[in-house]
């Protein structure tokens, strides 16, 4: 991981040799390890040491992008250079008014953590083998991942904008799995993770009603969602609702519907990262400070989230959600909020007659019906029968097809706690949200 | 260079060091896409990265860095050789490497054009010249074009003795348009969607796309399907187009013959497999009109390669032949699980990332059946073609997949256009159901230059042939 000097010379270097009126860049170094693992024993062990600058130059108004991992003059200049071709070559982009130009204080929120940045892979190792040894008295085998992370990220501009942040993040995920049944849990923190809680956790749930298996047929039933299921559709809805470019080409249900309610009124979304126990942040990739950005507050659409260049183009005020300079999808959330509800997971339970209870969803894809949010995918590692307000069998992995319009219209219940989810594509942040419980969850067949 | 990496893999200090490599890769990458005639996007891209990879006893240490300069390098070997160390804290499997022989090799991929030696306007006169004759009616509310090069050069250095240079050149094209009328929303795109068609190849692919001729059907298409009927729920014959068909190989066959997820050494991110080792060679997968090789050799295609990442030689060889599970993708470590030796399916995406197996080529062979034939002999179904979605579980059972268009077939002829086709079923039944294969004139190698897999994620460039086909009683949604 570069230091703060380092950085600042990099990007320094990058923005004089744009020469260009408008210019930014963002340079990011990472030292990541990671220790996978699958039938209780490390079979792929990463420690790995990067670092990627992009650059950005507006010329007239028109917009080109390059990015480099290499940082001597001589590739800078050509980084520099073919941002600069792209640009000349682009048009001026409607309504763009200008890089970001600064001015506002960042929020102070804390995003590093000297415990995380120094955890060896040989204490990772240990800690994994505890895992296992302690998996091995339940008759569990355990796969899945465990990484901690440490980076710097440093953005600047020539309007004299300059951020730097440092972040640490751990992140695993534990699979237990006894013979054809498997339990999942996931954390990610800025802290060191107790990955020997998580191992506890998919433990319970691989052995939650062994030997007590039913099937159900088809049709629509109340589902009570934990944290990693939601968080998997909220990651398709950032594609096809949240973002600048599904609002711009008229794909996302926001379009024609901001300041009405389209949602139930239990139902709060926003891009929040400056939670201080969710993921903190402190500003964008374009400079921007974080604020939290509400997109449904009480079911009434707010906003999409966009970078500064469609901001400007479609008259939204700024989100600050730029985390990739120029790229396509104009504005991304990286810190997904679910607003906590009253409940407890066992009152959710408890109050549900007939229902199903998953852990997590497998494979979803939200591009059926992007319209009406309609999503398949099926669940996975711990899905439960819920009868007479009770956790009574084990279900196989199940197959549903769902608008997620109809669904967040139709939230019965949220828990008050919330749980933290990371996402292999996000390094900033993930999401935040309770457990949920929803009428109607269409399921097809069983896997 | 070579001396480099040989002498960091000589100066690799572990007694109980059983094999090293060092990977050390340039990738470039262009990307440019306009919409509604406008530039979205121009950006270029250059990643550096050098890997190292060890055996120590039992232990793999890998180690990677973007600084590929000697001294990073040399710290790299370094930190492998730890997190070895670390690894035989938590590991209890034993690590058996299937033999590799030692190759000094250097191998580039064809092309007739450099991409990168045409100049941006003509890219960009490309398409805007494909992509704003589409914008003729109101409710093409979006049209897109985007061109994509590609180019990787990987130098690979082995203690088996091994030191290989392999040089791709990727190029990738496609046009969307995306047509909206009151809530109906339909996109339409060629030659296929996200992000087009990838080959291995120069200029000369992109144009022989003829993104401009096909732009008008691409535009009345999208604008058909908004007033087209809703393709109907129920069971139906299906005629499943090459496109489509390329990314049901994918999901449904390349995916669990891949040796690591029936192993359960993938299962945390992507999954395991249905195919399980006690299955091969006694598994009836599909009906006897299912061939399906695995296929690293096609010139052309963005699967192929000459040595994979653990230095074996590509190959060809069959996954189900005649319907019968017959074989795995498989890397050094793990073919001997199954008695085999590897069959050179181990690749990263960068040296960033440790080798893991990936699809090659993956294709359907041809039959004897031509296009037409298996329309006419149809009494009542359903041709779909191009994906709009897809989901599978994560064995690789239950699948199911949105396409963007489908038509009737009512008596051996193709009707009406019909809207959102889905179809769903699980893989077994679905390939044993096949009862007609379409010949060479209806097969075709798609490109698909993101396989997801490996945590972290690595993208991979696989590709995928197929024919038309068609299967009984297929479960429309």
């Amino acid at each position: 991981m570069r230091d703060e000097r380092d950085s600042y010379d990099i990007l320094e270097r990058a923005l004089a040799f744009a020469a260009a009126t408008e210019a930014d860049a963002c340079f990011a170094s990472t030292d990541h390890n990671i220790s996978r693992f699958a039938n209780s024993s490390v079979h792929q062990n990463m420690s790995e040491l990067s670092a990627w600058l992009k650059l950005r130059v507006v010329v007239d108004g028109a917009v080109g992008t390059a990015s480099t991992t290499s940082f001597d003059d001589g590739e800078l200049a050509r980084t520099a250079e073919l941002a600069r071709t792209a640009a000349r070559h682009s048009g001026a982009v409607p309504g763009f008014a200008g890089l970001y130009r600064g001015g506002e204080a960042l929020p102070d929120v804390r995003t590093f953590d000297e415990r995380t940045a120094a955890i060896a892979p040989a204490e990772k190792a240990r800690a994994l083998r505890q895992m296992f040894d302690r998996g091995r008295e339940h008759g569990v085998l355990f796969a899945g991942s465990y990484a901690t992370g440490a980076s710097s990220i440093v953005c600047a501009n020539t309007h004299g904008v300059r951020r730097y942040a440092t972040v640490t993040s751990s992140d695993a995920t534990a699979i237990a799995i006894r013979g054809s049944d498997s339990g999942y849990a996931t954390a990610v923190d800025r802290g060191p993770l107790d990955v020997l809680a998580l191992g506890d956790e998919a433990t319970l749930k691989a052995t939650l009603c062994a030997g007590r298996n039913e099937a159900l047929e088809p049709g629509a039933y109340d589902v009570i969602l934990e944290p990693p299921a939601t968080a998997e559709v909220l990651e398709w809805m950032n594609m096809i609702a949240f973002s600048g470019q599904a609002f711009e080409d008229g794909s996302s249900f926001f379009v024609g519907n901001v300041g009405k309610r389209v949602l139930g009124e239990n139902f709060t979304f926003a891009d929040d990262a400056v939670d201080p126990g969710f993921l903190p942040f402190p500003f964008d990739l374009e400079g921007l400070p974080k604020r939290r950005v509400a997109l449904i507050e009480n079911g009434v659409v707010r906003t999409p989230v966009v970078d500064k260049l469609y901001a400007d183009r479609l008259g939204l005020p700024p989100t600050a959600n730029g985390w990739s300079l120029g790229g396509g999808e104009h504005g991304t959330v990286f810190h997904g909020s679910i607003a906590a509800g009253n409940a407890t997971r066992e009152e959710l339970i408890r109050s549900t007659e007939l229902g199903i209870w998953v852990t997590r969803f497998n494979y979803v894809n939200g591009l059926l019906e992007p319209k009406s949010a309609l999503m398949t995918g099926t669940t996975r590692d711990g899905t439960f029968l819920v009868r007479g307000g009770k956790v009574v069998a084990r279900l196989p992995n199940l197959r549903w097809t769902q608008s997620m319009v109809e669904a967040f219209s139709s939230i019965d219940g949220l828990t008050r706690e919330r749980r933290r989810v990371g996402a292999w594509y996000n390094a900033f942040g993930g999401t935040i949200a309770p457990v949920m419980k929803v009428r109607g969850w269409r399921f097809g067949t069983q896997s | 260079m070579r001396a480099l990496l040989e002498d960091v893999l000589a100066s690799l200090r572990a007694p109980a060091l059983r094999y090293a490599d060092i990977r050390v890769t340039t990738t470039s990458e262009q990307h440019v896409r306009v919409r509604n005639g406008e530039v979205d996007t121009l950006a270029s891209t250059v990643d550096r990265a050098a890997g190292v990879r060890v055996l120590v006893g039992n232990g793999w240490g890998f180690a990677a860095t973007s600084d590929v300069g000697e001294a990073s390098i040399r710290a790299a070997a370094r930190r492998a050789l730890e997190v070895a160390a670390a690894s035989h804290i938590a590991t209890t499997e034993t690590v058996v490497l299937s033999d590799v022989d030692a190759y000094v090799a250097s191998w580039a991929s064809a092309y007739a054009v450099d991409p990168w030696s045409i100049a941006l306007d003509r890219k960009l006169d490309l398409l805007f010249g494909a992509t704003e004759p589409m914008r003729s009616d109101a409710r093409i509310h979006q049209v897109s074009g985007e061109l994509f090069a590609y180019r990787q050069e990987k130098t690979f250095a082995s203690t088996a003795g091994s030191f290989i240079e392999q040089t791709t050149t990727e190029v990738g094209a496609g046009i969307e348009a995306l047509a909206i009328d009151g809530g109906e929303f339909q996109r339409r795109t060629y030659p296929n969607p996200f992000g087009g068609d990838h080959h291995a190849g120069g200029w000369e692919v992109v144009e022989a796309f003829d993104l401009a001729g096909n732009a008008p059907r691409v535009r009345d298409e999208a604008l058909a399907l908004l007033a087209a009927p809703k393709a109907p729920a129920g069971r139906f014959d299906l005629v499943v187009g090459s496109s489509q068909l390329a990314l049901q190989v994918h999901e449904s066959c390349g995916h669990p013959t891949e040796l690591d997820r029936a192993m359960g050494l993938e299962i945390s991110l992507a999954g395991g497999s249905f195919l399980q080792p006690s299955m091969l060679g006694q598994f009836r997968y599909g009906s006897e009109l299912v061939n399906i090789v695995a296929d690293a050799t096609v010139p052309g295609a963005i699967g192929s390669f000459a040595y994979d990442d653990d230095g074996v030689p590509a190959q060809r060889f069959h996954l189900i032949e005649k319907g019968m599970f017959v074989g795995y993708l498989t890397g050094r470590d793990t073919a001997p699980a199954i008695g085999r030796r590897s069959n050179g399916t181990v690749r990263a995406e960068t040296a960033a990332r440790i080798p893991i197996i990936r699809m090659t080529n993956i294709n359907l062979e041809p039959g004897t059946t031509t296009a037409e034939e298996l329309i006419a002999s149809t009494k009542r179904g359903i041709f779909v073609d191009t994906n709009k979605s897809w989901s599978i579980d994560d064995l690789r059972l239950n699948f199911q997949f949105g396409c963007e268009v489908a038509y009737e077939i009512e008596n051996g002829r193709l009707g009406r256009m019909l809207r959102n086709p889905v179809y769903t079923g699980t893989t077994p039944e679905f390939w044993r159901s096949c009862d007609g294969v379409g010949d060479r004139a209806s097969w075709r190698i798609w490109g698909l230059p993101n396989c997801g897999k490996g945590d972290p994620m690595q993208t991979m460039r696989v590709a995928h042939g197929a024919p038309v086909a068609r299967f009984r009683g297929i479960e429309m949604q």
